[in-house]
Parts: structure tokens; sequence; C-alpha cells
């Protein structure tokens, strides 16, 4: 009977130890991740009023900062994107950290994983923005110059800008991600190439007469609009 | 002293400088005279022309003058453009001293030695400080000037200045220092907008202001370079910039006043002009297509709806209101200054819209006389002035500075 006793406690007693052994760092794992919400919390109120303070909304407003968020769909204001911003990082982090303090190794080697992974996914996202401002002012400037220049394909123009640059850009931030780097690159050399290739055909061979016609009729157009000019200072 | 400004203009420097050393002899023959030339690097051997170019006299029936005109070419410094080159000039009009000064253009066909004397005469005899040119010009020339440049100086500052960005003056010594002293030579004035710079400068400051009519202005054919999207980029944001920076002094401006006139004025018959009105009305309605989110958070949707209704308009018929051009004006002033664009899209988005006005403008006075189509520019100026226009934008605008 004893023995079968033993046989029923014994696992138990082993679990109870390893949970014994365990329990502390479930605790330590909690109460990092309970004080890093608190302290995001604290955090996000504190800047939210520092924001308010030195009007932050307004210099946004200024510098054309929520006029690029309102392209991007963002309707909330910058200083609550901001702080939003800056509170789940810091929940994140503290989610990190408090994983790590479950001293496990395959949890240790994810977090490892994590925060090595960071810089690439902050490149990334760093690429993006970028790519997402410098594509729409670029394709602005294309849709004014060719509205200004008489062009009647102006949006197709500045449409056609925007897409390549996204592809760029695009492309650039799955490299940093290390996403298939190699098929990114073939894919990326294959749409450009593609493009590029169309083009030449279509007006090298297919539509040369038509790419002739075109040339011809901006020239004369130039030069009909030239004699036409007013002297405008 | 006079100072001329050049890049590359020994076709034509050669007149210019001829004029001038005639203008000093024949109108200033017992004073000392200087005429500066502030070089930007030219190669065509502009610099050999002005030293080569002689003037006789007697063919002139000029006396000899007591004292001979010397002639200094210098290269500028700082910044490449025609602010640096001014500059220069009245760094040396402070070194030496000169009592008065002007300033013309290198690229001028139309110039006479009476362009000299109506400009440095205001400031020697009638105590002016700054002398700015009325030209004779064709109706359908100057139309930045004429729809936007004259009406808002003349709107904010209260002085009817007719040519504020002619590109010739004439000022006094103490102008000459004034301007010197301002800490601008490091920004755009320095390149281009020097002379809506000038000009505003001397009303916004509270200097004598005067004009002095020269006639006919005829230049070199224009730089293929300088487009109209530049060229109103250009004028406009400098125009907007001083705005901005002189908004305690036009916020106390009611109405308007003429400017002292100098010169004998007359009729002079202008080359015909040739316009595109279609090309012009066609770039409008590709701006009505193309630019209606731009437009729509610049102008808001009122005055759009009533841009988007004159897009529906025959070519025939069209008609740009003076009200909504005044109003469209003052709202670009205003997205300019909260910074809705960068200033070069913002500009560069106005230009659908001011070339339908130019060519509304172009048709209305196209069988009215000169003075005709100046009456036309005068309602547009009190347009600018009315409460339901003028008065509630810069209201807002004031505010919002």
């Amino acid at each position: 009977m004893e023995g079968f006793l033993s046989l029923i406690l014994e696992p138990i007693n082993e679990v109870y130890l390893k949970f014994k052994g365990f329990f502390p760092n479930i605790l330590a794992m909690l109460t990092i991740i309970i004080i890093g919400i608190c302290v995001a919390w604290l955090v996000k109120t504190v800047f939210l009023k520092v924001f308010k303070a030195i009007k932050f909304d307004n210099w946004c407003d200024r510098m054309g900062i929520t006029a690029l968020m309102r392209k991007g769909d963002i309707w909330a204001k910058p200083a609550e994107v901001v702080v939003k911003v800056i509170f789940w990082l810091f929940v994140i982090v503290s989610i990190m950290v408090g994983f790590s303090a479950l001293n496990h190794q395959a949890i240790n080697s994810l977090v490892n994983q994590f925060f090595l992974y960071l810089p690439n996914a902050f490149s990334a996202v760093l690429i993006l923005f970028i790519g997402y401002m410098v594509a729409g002012f670029l394709s602005r400037a294309a849709l004014i110059a060719a509205v200004n220049g008489g062009l009647s394909y102006a949006k197709l123009i500045a449409n056609a800008v925007r897409l390549m640059l996204a592809v760029l850009f695009f492309a650039m931030a799955l490299e940093q991600l290390n996403v298939a780097p190699k098929i990114v690159v073939s894919a990326f050399t294959i749409i450009f190439g593609g493009i590029v290739m169309a083009i030449a055909i279509s007006f090298g061979i297919a539509g040369i007469e038509t790419a002739k016609r075109i040339i011809e009729g901006e020239k004369t157009k130039l030069e009909n609009d030239k004699k036409g000019d007013v002297e405008h200072i | 002293m006079v100072g001329i400004p050049s890049y590359n203009n020994a076709k034509t420097i050669g007149h210019v400088v001829r004029a001038v050393d005639a203008g000093l002899a024949k109108y200033f023959p017992d004073k000392k005279a200087i005429i500066v030339n502030s070089d930007g690097g030219s190669k065509d051997g502009t610099s050999e022309v002005i030293k080569n170019t002689t003037i006789d006299h007697n063919a002139l029936l000029i006396q000899h003058p007591l004292s001979m005109s010397h002639r200094i070419t210098t290269p500028y410094h700082g910044i490449p453009g025609k602010g640096s080159a001014i500059r220069t000039v009245f760094q040396m009009a402070v070194d030496m001293g000169a009592s008065v000064c002007a300033i013309v253009d290198s690229d001028l066909r139309s110039i006479t030695p009476e362009w000299i004397e109506l400009l440095l005469t205001p400031v020697l005899k009638e105590g002016k400080d700054f002398v700015a040119p009325l030209y004779s010009r064709h109706k359908f020339d100057g139309t930045i000037t004429n729809s936007i440049v004259y009406p808002v100086t003349r709107a904010f500052y209260g002085k009817r200045i007719r040519q504020p960005i002619g590109g010739e003056f004439g000022f006094s010594g103490n102008m000459a220092e004034f301007y010197l002293k301002q800490d601008v030579w490091g920004t755009d004035v320095a390149r281009f907008g020097i002379d809506i710079w000038m000009t505003t400068e001397a009303v916004a400051n509270d200097f004598r202001v005067c004009q002095a009519f020269l006639g006919a202005k005829i230049h070199d054919a224009k730089d293929p370079g300088s487009d109209l999207s530049e060229m109103l980029v250009q004028v406009v944001s400098s125009l907007f910039d001083l705005t901005e920076k002189h908004s305690d002094k036009w916020k106390v401006v009611k109405g308007s006043i003429d400017v002292p006139t100098f010169g004998f004025r007359y009729h002079v018959g202008l080359e015909h002009v040739m316009v595109n009105v279609g090309r012009m009305l066609g770039i409008f309605r590709d701006g009505l297509d193309n630019l209606d989110k731009i437009w729509l958070e610049v102008i808001g949707s009122g005055d759009f709806g009533e841009v988007q209704t004159l897009g529906a308009v025959s070519d025939e018929k069209f008609r740009f209101p003076l009200k909504l051009w005044a109003t469209i004006i003052y709202d670009y002033a205003i997205a300019y200054h909260k910074k809705k664009l960068p200033p070069q899209h913002l500009i560069k988005s106005l230009i659908p819209l001011y070339l339908a006005k130019t060519a509304s403008f172009v048709m209305e006075v196209a069988d009215m006389d000169q003075y005709g189509a100046e009456a036309e520019i005068e309602k547009l100026c009190l347009d600018i002035f009315s409460p339901e226009c003028g008065t509630s934008h810069s209201f807002f605008f004031i505010l919002e500075v």
C-alpha cells in the first residue's frame, strides 16, 4: 500500500518541488510586467502633460506632421499617437524582461532573439516611414509639375512615381527584416526590370509611331505655347 | 554711385554702361561718380566690355564733366544670386560714403541717360530715400506684379508703389547702410527676392519713398531656364515671408496712399504680346481635375466650390471673380504661414489658378486701352481691401501670427 501511495505522491511532490523552485520566477515575471505597465502608464501621463505644456500638437500642425498623419489615415492627435507608441514600447519591453526572469533556456533564447531583432525592426519601420514621406513628396511634386506643364496624364505620372518608390522602399524594408532577402532582391529586380522592359518594348517596338507622334506633338505644343507667353514679372 | 549686377551679360552691358556714363556726365557733371559692376563670375567677357566701353560726349552734346566717372568691376562673394551682387554695391556705397546710389539691370535694352537722372534726382534734390521705377508696359505684361505683388504690397503697407519688383532702384546712402545692416544675406534674399525685399523694407520702415517714370522697359530675351513656376515661387515666397516679418507694421495700416511720382509721363507704343488663353485655361482645368485635394485644403470648401463652377464655364464666357482671386491670395498666405504644404509645392499649386486669373484678365481687357486695363487692376486692389475679403482674412491672419 505504501509503495502504491509513494507512486502517487512522488510525482506530485516532484511537481510541487519544481513549482516551488519556479514560483519565485513567475512571481518575478508578473512583478516586472506589472511594474513595467505602471511605469509605462506613468511615463505616458508625464509625456502627455509635457506635450500639452509645450503645445506639441500646434508644433506638429505647423511642421506639417499632422497633415502627414491625416494622409496616412491616422486621425488621432499627434501627442496621443506619440504617447501611445511610448506606452506600448515600455509594455513590450517589460513583458520581454519579465519573460527573461523565468530563466528558462528556450524563453531566454527567444527573448535574446527578440532584442537582437529589434534594431532590424526599428530600421525597417524607419525605412517605411521615410519612404512614405519621400514617395508622398515626390509624387506630389510630379503631379504639380505635370499639371503646370500642361500634361493631361498628370495623375498617372504621380501614381507611377508613388508606386515605384513604394516598391523600392518596401523591398528595402523587407531586406532589412531579413525576410527571404534573396527572393526580395530577385523579385524587386524582376519587377523593376519588367517595368523598364515594358516601357522599352512599347515605345521602342510596338508603339514607335505613337511614341513619335506623342513626342512631336509635345514638341509642337511647347513651341506654340512659348510663342504665346506673356512676361509674368 | 550706380551699381550694375551682372552675370554673362556681355551682349547688353555695353549699352547699359554707355547710358549710365552719359547720364552721370549730362545730369551730374559736378559730382564725383562711380560705376560699380558686381559680377557673378561671367565667362563671356562681361568685365572686358565694361572696361572697353567708351562714350563720345561731344556726339551726345554733353559738356565734358568736371570729374570723369570711374568704373570698378568686382566679383561678389557669398551665395550666388542677384541679392549678393547688390549687397556688394551696398557695401561699396557705405565704404565710399556715397550720398546717392542707383541700381540698374545689365540686360536692359531701353535704358537711356534720363533713367539715371530720374533715379538719382529725387534722392539728391527731394530728400527721398528710395525711388522705385514706374514703367510703361503692355497691358498683358507684368501679370504677377499686377495680380499679386502690387495689390498685396499696397494692401499690407498702404503705399501705392506700382512696380515693387521692377529691377531698377534709386536710394540714399542711409538706405544702403540700413539694407547692409539687415541680417538676411545668408537667406533666400541673397539668391532671389531682392527686389521685393528692398521695396518692402523701405515702405515698412517708413523711409521716404517715391517712384520715377522711366518709360518702356525692354530687356534681353528672358532666360529660358527661368520658367513661370520658379519665378512665382521666388516672388510669392519672398512676399509672404516679408508679410510674416512685418505683421506688426501692417496690422495698423488702413487704406493706401499715392507716393510722389517724378518724371514726365507719356504713352509709349508697345509691341503686341501674344497670349495663349486656351492653354492657360487648359492648365486650370487640369489643375481642377488633379490638384483638387490641395486646393480644397488650402482655400476651403466654399471657395473651392466657386472654382469648380468656373471649371465648367466655356472659354469665351470665362471670367475669374476679383473677390475670389483676392480671397485665394489670402488663403495661400495663411496656408504658407501655417506650413500646410512645403513652400515650393504650395506656391506651384497656385499656378493653374493664377493662369486662370490671367486668362480672364486678358479677355476682359482685350478691347480696352492701357487706362482701361489699369482701372481693372485698381478694382482688384479695392477688392483686396474690402471688408468681406481683405479685412476678415487679414484679421484672421493677425490672430494666427
